[in-house]
């Protein structure tokens, strides 16, 4: 295998020293994921580099694994099977076209969502920032479908067309991208979707070697506002107003001492007096809008129930930057306890004090202590639906075996608790969901694993990892 | 350091790989900051690749594959993925020196370049890590309760530090002394996980400086200052840095202003290690026209010497090298520093810049005036 890869890639950029690939063995999902090293990893430079490994792998039934940055917190890149190539894509780091004019960017696999703001501050634009740390994939986040962002106001898509290359070596592209590369900026070509059916997959049809997708104006005029309650059904009808009537460029509700530590960037500060619950919102828009906007939220906020909080300024600037330039604190969840896990769903605003009743219940149940559970709500724009991303989140000691035994066992009980109450989806597929969900979901199952066998008869896309 | 105590410290890493960027904000640049990942590619060369290979020493499933020994000697111990990981993950560990501990087990199990076996025969033999025999003689100097520790490196590498800081010694006025037969301090041994191998050498230098009765060392080199802070006892004596001991003394020193436009570049030992940062800043402010480049103070980038690397690893270091002098162009005429092997190693990739150390252009400030 190995001498093959050679011939392809050249000398430098594959290896199957097993210290290497130990190194992509294990990420922090380690609860779920046991490590596993891949056979080799491989390191192309070029998207015909990308097509020939597939099908040197295609034609011998070697698992493969893309991996554009790894980060996916997921285990997504973890091999399941013996003998697997790791595909690292970090070579493939091109932003190939910012579009002023047309509000886009594309890029490579290895473009993280740092190097993509670096390159689209001067146009004041912006892509909408998923809250991973600035390192991460802009291709794979949004593949992902990663559309649980930073900026509520982004919306839900991002992406517009992509190019993916299949295991026997033909290549898609998506949307307008089928008539021609130079037109690559809209979602739908001709007939099915077949990016929204190809995305929110881990590398399961294809490799997608480019990808398109919309940027986001940067205001200057912004202003944040951080509005305490003491429970979430308290906060309900605020946020449910200043969402519907579209008025913030941001907005998330979280408990006062987990994922605001990454909003403020600092753990030097007494969380312990923040109310139970704080809805961090930012209002941002061009003259005129911006302060029309703005008088509607402080409204708002008077009629609220909240209690409007003084935050230090150098705090909401931190806020202010990783909203909507970056988030390169919200790592800090690490920081907490040390590890951190989350069941992150899809579903309306109306059922969220039930989301936060059944998370406390099923943390409680498993034996995870109280003061480990947390809570992250991010409504979505536009507000159809009262969509609203929302992670049940978990820090804890990553190194305690006894823990990581409790949090197993919230994630078993968890998820039926959930399907029962009623979900949109799960914010993307991974180890554990998948099992409690097909039998949910009738036929839509079969057709999915029929498509995906039709794309990759040998099952050689990082099997194991869906079905 | 105890096994579950790295272990702790493995499973804290998240892998988000934010030690490898300095940090975003205000500024947007996205910028490298590890050397050894950003030269090597593969995730083994970031820190969280390297933790993860160092969890599987720790449970014996990483043997000696052809690759380990770059994997763990070829990072400089630079210390910058330490700075931006405490910010996010509270580890209570330095990466470097959890990363110098997993070359010490490696040492334990003789898996270490040649090159590093090489400089402790050398040590052995000679008292010193470049194998010199010829001893290098001065003017007996044996007063004073200041003792010039000049370190290896500036002694029979880059003696223009060690003139220019016995000359600025002077200057101030200062009764120092010099030991005649001065011994590496260590700091390569330790740094290269070879500690049993640097007990004698910390044995005979304890030795000399309590004969010497001094109450104060000065260093030029900070691998050595670093090496008497964190791997030696405390001797009860003041330990200072070169610049700082300037800085003290600024204002007794008749220094002109050189008219340079310069640029700093923070030695690792110096900044990160031991936290010294606005000492040379100040000297070169009164000297000079200071420029800092983009990855400054904590977060600069590594001149590529540091670890080992300048001996086992001589390309990656020399490319490290090249990327700071890239930087350091774009900034400013000079580049300065305040450690001899960044000066050697900074020199070497300097593609036509002047490289000094920071006593190098006090004593040239001196000289004007005169
Ligand atoms: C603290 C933290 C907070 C986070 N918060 C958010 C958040 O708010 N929103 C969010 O969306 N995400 C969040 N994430 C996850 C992060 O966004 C993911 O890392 C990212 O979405 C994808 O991971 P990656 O870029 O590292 O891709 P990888 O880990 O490289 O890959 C992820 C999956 O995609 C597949 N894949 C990778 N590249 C390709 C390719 N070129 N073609 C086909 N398949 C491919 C892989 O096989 C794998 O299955 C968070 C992560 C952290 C650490
Ligand atoms: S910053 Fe810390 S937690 Fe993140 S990858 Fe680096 S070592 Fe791991
Ligand atoms: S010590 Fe320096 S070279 Fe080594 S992993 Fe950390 S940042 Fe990279």
């Amino acid at each position: 295998m190995k001498e093959s890869l050679k011939q392809i890639v050249g000398d430098e950029y594959i290896t199957d020293d097993s210290a290497i690939c130990y190194s992509y063995s294990r990420d922090q999902h380690w609860n779920f994921v046991p490590a596993k090293s891949p056979a080799c990893v491989v390191m192309p430079g070029t998207r015909e580099e990308v097509r020939e490994i597939l099908l040197f792998a295609n034609k011998n039934r070697i698992p493969v694994i893309p991996w554009s940055t790894g980060i996916n917190v997921r285990g997504l890149t973890i091999p399941v099977h013996d003998n697997s190539i790791l595909l690292d894509l970090s070579r493939l780091n091109r932003i190939i076209e910012i579009n002023e004019e047309m509000m886009t960017a594309t890029v490579e696999p290895a473009v993280t969502f740092g190097m993509l703001m670096a390159a689209t501050d001067k146009f004041k634009l912006r892509p909408a920032f998923p809250d991973a740390p600035l390192t991460v994939s802009v291709l794979a986040n949004n593949y992902l479908r990663g559309i649980y962002q930073t900026s509520s106001a982004d919306g839900h898509d991002h992406t517009l067309s992509f190019e993916m290359i299949l295991p026997n070596g033909e290549i898609i592209k998506t949307g307008s991208r089928a008539f021609s590369d130079d037109m690559p900026y809209f979602r739908y070509g001709v007939g099915p979707d077949i990016a929204g059916m190809m995305a929110a997959s881990p590398g399961t049809w294809g490799v997608v070697t480019e990808l398109t997708l919309k940027l986001y104006p940067v205001y200057d005029l912004q202003q944040a506002y951080f509005v305490g309650f003491d429970t979430v059904e308290d906060s309900m009808e605020f946020i449910r107003n200043i969402n519907r009537d579209e008025l913030v460029e941001s907005c998330r509700l979280l408990d006062h001492h987990s994922y605001i530590t990454g909003l403020f960037g600092t753990f030097d500060y007494d969380y312990e007096k923040l109310p139970e619950f704080v809805a961090c919102i930012l209002v941002a828009g061009i003259d005129g809008i911006f302060q029309a906007k703005d008088t509607l939220v402080r409204d708002h906020i008077g009629k609220s129930v909240g209690v409007l909080l003084d935050i230090p300024e150098k705090l909401r600037t931190h806020f202010r930057e990783e909203t909507l330039a970056g988030s390169e604190k919200s790592c800090m969840v690490f920081g907490v306890r040390g590890n951190y896990h989350c069941i992150g769903i899809y579903g309306p605003l109306t059922h969220v004090p039930a989301y936060w009743e059944l998370h406390k219940k099923a943390a409680a149940d498993a034996g995870i202590p109280a003061d480990h559970v947390y809570f992250y709500v991010n409504p979505i724009g536009r507000f159809h639906g009262q969509l609203c991303y929302v992670e049940l989140d978990i820090f804890y000691d990553g190194a305690d075996p006894d823990l990581g035994k409790k949090i197993q066992e919230y994630n078993r009980i968890q998820f039926p608790r959930l399907l029962d109450a009623g979900i949109y989806g799960w914010f993307r597929p991974y180890a554990g969901i998948i099992e409690p969900t097909l039998d949910r979901i009738g036929y839509q199952a079969e057709l999915w694993k029929k498509f995906m066998e039709f794309a990759d008869p040998n099952h050689i896309m990082n099997p194991g990892k869906l079905f | 350091m105890r096994s579950e105590e790295l272990k702790r410290a493995i499973y804290r890493c998240g892998k988000c790989k934010l030690c490898s960027i300095t940090t975003f904000h205000p500024a947007r640049d996205y910028l490298p900051l590890c050397p050894s990942g950003t030269y090597y590619k593969y995730q083994a060369f970031y820190a969280p690749g390297r933790l993860e290979v160092l969890r599987g020493i720790l449970d014996e499933e990483v043997g000696n594959t052809g690759e380990l020994l770059k994997i763990a000697y070829g990072c400089t111990l630079c210390g910058a993925c330490h700075e931006k990981c405490k910010e996010i993950s509270s580890i209570d560990l330095n990466h470097a020196e959890i990363f110098e501990d997993m070359r010490n087990r490696l040492v334990g199990r003789g898996i270490l370049p040649e090159a590093h076996r090489e400089i402790t025969e050398r040590v052995r033999e000679t008292g010193n890590a470049y194998g010199v025999t010829t001893k290098k003689t001065y003017p007996s100097r044996r007063s004073g309760d200041t003792l010039y520790f000049i370190g290896c490196t500036s002694r029979y590498r880059e003696p223009e530090i060690m003139d220019s800081m016995i000359a600025v010694l002077e200057a101030i006025g200062e009764e120092f002394s010099i030991l005649d037969d001065e011994t590496c301090c260590g700091s390569v041994l330790f740094r290269t996980g070879q500690r049993d191998a640097a007990r004698e050498l910390v044995e005979r230098n304890i030795r000399a400086i309590e004969e010497s009765g001094a109450k104060r060392l000065v260093f030029t080199c900070p691998g050595c200052m670093m090496t008497f802070k964190k791997n030696y006892p405390d001797l009860g004596v003041e330990l200072l840095h070169s610049t700082e001991f300037i800085a003290q003394h600024l204002n007794d020193l008749k220094v002109r202003h050189l008219g340079m436009n310069v640029t700093y570049h923070d030695p690792c030992h110096l900044g990160r290690h031991l936290g010294i940062y606005d000492a040379p800043r100040e000297i070169l402010n009164r000297i000079a026209n200071l420029h800092e480049m983009k990855r400054t103070r904590e977060q600069a980038w590594c001149c590529g010497s540091g670890g080992g690397v300048k001996s086992a690893f001589g390309d990656f270091a020399l490319w490290t090298a090249g990327e700071r002098v890239k930087e350091a162009k774009l900034t400013a005429d000079v580049l300065t520093s305040a450690c001899p092997f960044c000066k050697r190693n900074l020199a070497e990739a300097s593609d036509g810049m002047e490289v000094y150390d920071i006593v190098e252009l006090v004593k040239l400030a001196l000289e004007v005036q005169s």
